[in-house]
């Protein structure tokens, strides 16, 4: 038998033990790699918006119909330099690709380098990532299900054509790359960052109190080796071996799991991105050889500590842990409160975390060692003693489940606040029933006359139109930024009900007086707006100033955006979209459409249900937070999986004890009661304790992270159901801890073993 | 007439092992009164820890029957295994008292609370508790926890716990073996003081000759009976 072999015998005897450790390896380099992966795919279609779409100009029809190939020869015939631009998403994968001319490209300077074709006079080779040829593009998006509405073609403009070197029927329009969101893209892709920190970390320590526990057990091993003369440095280039076949047969599935577990959230992660930031999640190449040794050095790190820390060994309480857990606890949630930055707020989650992480097992054990004091009853005396035991002995896992819970917790709270407060903003801006898009090419002034003038209307029914736009505003002496514009033509009762996070009064009176201007939550964060501030406005060239009367809550997306009363629109403005809302009241649907078809002369009108687009918002916003709430369950799944096997193993490590209150009399019923009430005992203190810094979690990412990392906060709610339901599920894990155990002590011998196999520790 | 605690007839136990039957002993007799001491020897493997498992009811004979302190346990009668067991544990938890070659402490505990554990479990009051560690000499380390004290105290513990439990038979399994012979001594000759004092029957199992005479009757396990009850005498069994 070779050294290697004696070594690796303990998981000859304890095979789960090596399969916990194998599953824990796959899942933390799966749930890893997952986000990672998306967030690379997130970071690199940002950049790729910003930097091939940002203040380039597109080719558009006048007449507002969709382009064809033959207006691309149109143009280019008249020597325009325009290139095809077809985005389809891949049948296959995550992220679209975008179908490119190279040849077409080559009049963009540089030989078209800006989109990924080589320069000089090289045919161009275009990886798909996320450029492919136009034919393979054109190919993809034949091959669509019929139920998605095909890619439109665009065409772009190089950035010095002028207007007027177009043929008639043509005019120059800005591409649309969504608003200029700032820093807003960095911070969301931090938050990204920080959610895989976050799960790798729980992993980790999930990881490392598995692999400490079987060495614990394989202590008295290498002291016997040693005394056969084997030298303390080779067990543990022995034991860095082990650990390095193990994590190589593991994180080579893990990254492929990863890879499956992003393609899969894919979808509702892409959602997130265009619902946020207005781009698309391109299609971008996967890279294994970084990740792999990532995490391979994690794995080493986190199993090897010891070596270059050595453990040490103690009964009492660990009192000095005390001064710097406290210390962490304090500046992490002074930090939380009064940091200026993400990066900074960000520390100071760590900060509480660690603090938290450190204090939580001296905690419970210190209460359940004051409550064994306080008891009378020996019996409740022992139990009390055994739990302050296991607190220390589980300390890993049981800071890793209540890392977990709490992350769960403010996740969940997070996201039922956001889809509360969502969908009542949402019933707000949608509350009429009916929205009629004004069709391309048609005023909307005659609809809007003829509107007024129905009876029907009046009997409980209202309108108003809806103008969208852009403008510019500056306060104070500071440059003038671009903004969206909104208007209504009139500001109808359909928009009474609208949150407002400060307001001035009514704001909908001073906004029909023409006297006051309303903001969104992030241009009043952006600018540092506030009630009473005079903005100065730049609509067509035309400037006005006014006062703010209100800043709105406006969700999911971080455009600033002024309102203004459709009156104060001047005449040279072009609106970028204009729309009707309507509650028909007492006039019927036919005779509105009827109505509107005459007036506008057109022989199909599209007519929208607001109840409808609202059922979809509500689709869209499910998979928004699939990748959260997804990544949050599987997380706690993987920590309650963790904690059964771990309360598991370390039951049956004191399993003599139960033995022994059996052979002093004990019904098996009572056993089972005693190991019960343990481990459930340990399992909903985590709970407990989770909850506090779930809450905080909450406040955090409600109060400080969402308005630096989107532009706009969300109220802070809490949610007692979410509470009950975590303590239940640690109740679940504690019964099944009992459960395991109970029928390990109904299969094992009756006689309690030797006390002799047992060594320090245990008390 | 010292009252009957012990009567066990024909008792027999098989293992099985690799698919074979193993007999570990068959036939074997035994009887005790109160305040009566019966050691059990033989060589390691002849059953004499078998035979203390089967007289405390942690595990089932094949064959023969037990009396025990007005219990009766027929291994021919199918009673439920369930109803069995709760009738051993009870006697257990009240009536015998069970030592093995380690002390069996719970660490977790302080020595005083060992003993009070057990007489709390035995339903007896918890104030002597104290009392029967000075009358072992450790009571000075009441408060002390098992890995704080040297085999031979946590071996008097142990015999506190026994004794804190006032019970009517006491099993011992190899009580000294792990302690060194003047230790083992001091603590034997506590022992068998306190059974003196108490009136407990006691059945010792033991490879230690000197200890096995101080007993009132040896068993060898290879002749298999020992009756201890005024009248009869201890042999083979029939």
């Amino acid at each position: 038998m070779t050294l290697f072999t004696a070594l690796f015998s303990h998981y000859r005897r304890h095979p789960l033990q090596l399969a916990a450790l194998a599953l824990m390896i796959l899942v933390a380099t799966t749930l890893w790699s997952g986000v990672r992966q998306l967030t690379e795919q997130a970071r690199t279609s940002l950049a790729q918006s910003e930097q091939v779409m940002a203040g380039r100009q597109q080719v558009v029809r006048v007449d507002g119909a969709g382009l064809t190939v033959g207006d691309f020869a149109v143009l280019r015939r008249a020597g325009v330099c325009v290139m095809p631009w077809l985005e389809v998403p891949r049948p296959d994968a995550v992220g679209l690709v975008i179908g490119i001319d190279p040849l077409a490209a080559h009049c963009f300077g540089e030989g078209g380098a800006p989109f990924g074709t080589p320069g000089g006079s090289r045919p161009a080779r275009l990886d798909g990532k996320p450029f492919v040829d136009i034919a393979e593009a054109a190919r993809l998006a034949r091959q669509l299900p019929a139920a998605e509405t095909p890619p439109a073609l665009v065409l772009i403009a190089a950035d010095d054509t002028l207007a007027a070197a177009l043929p008639s029927g043509y005019r120059l329009a800005s591409v649309s790359t969504g608003p200029d969101t700032g820093e807003l893209g960095e911070s969301f892709l931090l938050n990204l960052d920080a959610l895989g920190i976050l799960v790798l970390l729980i992993t980790v320590l999930l990881l490392r109190s598995v692999y400490r526990l079987g060495i614990v057990q394989r202590r008295d091993s290498f002291v016997l080796l040693q005394r056969f003369g084997v030298p303390l440095a080779r067990l543990r280039r022995l034991l860095i071996l082990e650990i390095l076949v193990l994590s190589a047969l593991c994180i080579g599935p893990g990254l492929w799991a990863g890879g499956w577990l992003a393609q899969s959230l894919g979808q509702g992660f892409g959602q997130s991105l265009q619902g946020l930031f207005d781009a698309p999640l391109y299609a971008s190449p996967g890279h294994w050889g970084e990740p792999a040794l990532i995490m391979m050095t994690v794995v080493l790190l986190a199993c090897l500590a010891d070596f270059l820390v050595p453990v040490r060994r103690s009964h009492a309480p660990r009192l000095r842990s005390y001064p710097l857990a406290g210390g962490l606890l304090v500046t992490g949630l002074v930090l939380a409160l009064l940091g200026p930055s993400l990066v900074l707020l960000y520390v100071a989650v760590a900060m509480v975390f660690a603090g938290v992480g450190l204090l939580a097992p001296l905690l419970i054990q210190w209460l359940a060692e004051r409550a064994a004091s306080m008891a009378s009853d020996p019996l409740r005396r022992w139990r009390h003693r055994e739990l302050a035991v296991m607190a220390r002995q589980l300390a890993l896992p049981v800071v890793a489940l209540q890392f977990t819970l709490a992350m769960v917790l403010a996740v969940q709270a997070l996201v039922t606040t956001f889809e509360d407060t969502f969908d009542r903003w949402l019933g707000q801006r949608l509350a009429a029933e009916l929205y009629v898009p004004v069709p391309s090419g048609q005023p909307a002034e005659p609809a809007a006359r003829w509107l007024a003038a129905q009876p029907g209307l009046q009997q409980g029914g209202a309108w108003h139109r809806v103008i969208r736009g852009r403008a510019r505003v500056a306060v104070g002496d500071k440059a003038a930024r671009p903004v969206d514009l909104l208007a209504f033509a009139p500001a109808s009762s359909l928009v009474s009900d609208w949150d407002f996070l400060a307001t001035d009064g009514n704001p909908w009176e001073a906004l029909a007086r023409h006297d006051a201007v309303l903001v969104n939550e992030q241009l009043a964060r952006r600018l540092g707006v506030g009630i009473g501030d005079r903005l100065a406005l730049e609509i067509a060239g035309s400037p006005l100033a006014l006062p703010v009367a209100g800043i709105y809550a406006d969700y999911g997306r971080p455009a600033a955006e002024v309102l203004v009363s459709g009156a104060l629109l001047p005449a040279g403005f072009e609106a970028e979209f204009e729309s009707i809302s309507i509650t028909p009241g007492g006039l019927s649907r036919e005779a509105l459409v009827g109505g509107l078809k005459q007036v506008w002369q057109v022989p199909e009108l599209t007519l929208r249900d607001n109840a409808e687009i609202r059922a979809l918002a509500g689709g869209a916003f499910d998979q928004t937070f699939l990748l959260t709430r997804a990544m949050s369950i599987l997380t706690l799944v993987l920590a309650a999986i963790a904690l059964l096997i771990m309360g598991w193993v370390f039951f049956t490590g004191r399993a003599w004890y139960f033995r022994l209150l059996a052979t002093w009399g004990l019904s098996r019923r009572e056993v089972a009661a005693q190991l019960t009430r343990l481990s459930v005992g340990l399992t909903v203190s985590v709970a407990l304790l989770a909850l506090p810094l779930g809450i905080w979690l909450t406040w955090v990412l409600v109060h400080r992270i969402n308005p630096l990392a989107f532009g706009w906060s969300l109220p802070m709610a809490v949610y007692p159901g979410f509470w009950v339901e975590l303590i239940g599920l640690s109740l679940l894990i504690g019964l099944g801890i009992a459960l395991l155990m109970g029928r390990q002590l109904r299969a094992g011998a009756a006689l309690p073993v030797s006390a002799s196999s047992l060594s320090g520790g245990e008390r | 007439m010292s009252q009957q605690v012990l009567e066990a007839r024909e008792l027999s136990k098989t293992f099985v092992s690799g698919g074979e039957p193993i007999a570990v002993f068959s036939g074997v007799s035994v009887a005790l009164a109160a305040g009566q001491s019966l050691a059990l020897v033989g060589r390691s493997g002849s059953g004499k820890s078998t035979l203390l498992n089967l007289l405390c009811g942690l595990e089932r004979p094949d064959g023969g029957v037990i009396s025990l302190l007005g219990e009766r346990f027929d291994s021919r009668e199918a009673e439920a295994p369930r109803q069995w067991t709760q009738r051993w544990a009870r006697l257990r938890r009240g009536r015998i008292g069970v030592m093995f070659q380690e002390a069996n402490l719970m660490p977790a505990l302080s020595l005083l609370d060992n003993v009070r554990l057990r007489a709390r479990l035995a339903e007896q009051p918890l104030e002597p508790c104290q009392s029967w560690l000075e009358r072992l000499g450790i009571g000075e380390l009441a408060e002390r926890y098992p890995d704080q004290v040297s085999g031979g105290q946590r071996q008097r513990a142990a015999l506190a716990m026994v004794f804190a439990m006032n019970p009517d038979l006491i099993l011992a399994d190899e009580p000294t073996g792990s302690l060194d012979r003047r230790t083992a001594e001091e603590v034997t000759a506590e022992l068998f003081r306190l059974q003196a004092e108490t009136g407990v029957a006691l059945i010792l199992a033991t490879h230690d000759a000197e200890l096995a005479e101080q007993c009132q009757v040896t068993l060898d396990l290879a002749h298999g009976a020992a009756d201890l009850t005024p009248g009869a005498s201890a042999g083979p069994a029939p």
